[in-house]
């Protein structure tokens, strides 16, 4: 935090990107488990005491309660008696993947973010040793 | 002011600081007068001490972080960007250094 805020600040990205991505990955896991709601994330501002940055951090994550989807399999253990259905879950492979890929722009985005701020800091420094 | 990098800044801020104080010195009535001539604000060593002290710092963060990921405690990017604050301040102390050595140099050579 001392030398450059850009760069912590890159890192608070990158991490923020990362868990974001590791939330995707536990919906795209979960998305055959009976009853499992879908995970949203959310983003918060943080802003750091000593330099006054604003970093980024994770706010508690939500649960979507979009409607579960219903399948009909009344060999289920877990299907309804009367009815015979069962309730999967709400995760919709085509958006957890979108929501994948921006993940991972946003990623690439902080990366070369944090490399640019290294570089023009140690061109500068470059100056007093010419 | 666009704040780059806050110890580079504060060198260059200390250093016309301690400038105006010398050209404006002797003929200043306010500065002779009040306290001696002394510059307002900290003076150029006490920068180089609080830049020594957070370059330091920056390194003992560093060591720490990868002490961390050895463990398993800290993840990727909180290391990575540890050890970048501390490459950039080893660089930055490098760079002072030689120059300070430098002009120590060049004044030694100078004759009498």
């Amino acid at each position: 935090m001392s030398f450059l805020p850009s760069l912590d600040i890159a890192a608070s990205g990158m991490s923020a990107q990362a868990e974001r991505l590791r939330v995707v990955t536990e919906n795209v896991a979960n998305a055959d488990t009976p009853g499992y709601r879908r995970k949203l994330v959310t983003f918060l501002e943080h802003v750091d005491r000593g330099s006054g940055a604003q970093l980024v951090e994770l706010g508690p994550i939500t649960l979507d309660d979009a409607e579960l989807r219903e399948v009909f399999e009344p060999q289920h253990p877990m299907a309804d008696p009367e009815t015979g259905v069962v309730q999967m879950s709400n995760v919709d492979l085509i958006v957890e993947i979108a929501d994948a890929r921006e993940a991972q722009r946003s990623y690439e985005a902080n990366v070369n973010v944090f490399d640019q701020a290294r570089r023009m800091y140690s061109g500068t420094l470059d100056l007093l040793r010419r | 002011m666009v704040e780059f990098s806050g110890p580079a800044s504060q060198f260059y801020q200390a250093a016309l600081r301690a400038q105006r104080a010398g050209t404006g010195g002797p003929g200043d009535p306010e500065a002779s007068g009040a306290d001696g001539g002394a510059p307002a604000g900290p003076s150029f060593a006490d920068t180089v001490a609080d830049v020594a002290q957070s370059g330091v710092d920056a390194l003992m963060r560093g060591e720490q972080a990868s002490q961390d990921m050895m463990a398993g405690r800290a993840d990727a990017q909180t290391v990575v960007e540890a050890l970048a604050q501390a490459e950039l301040a080893l660089e930055t102390a490098v760079a002072v250094r030689d120059k300070v050595v430098q002009a120590y140099q060049e004044i030694l050579r100078m004759p009498i």
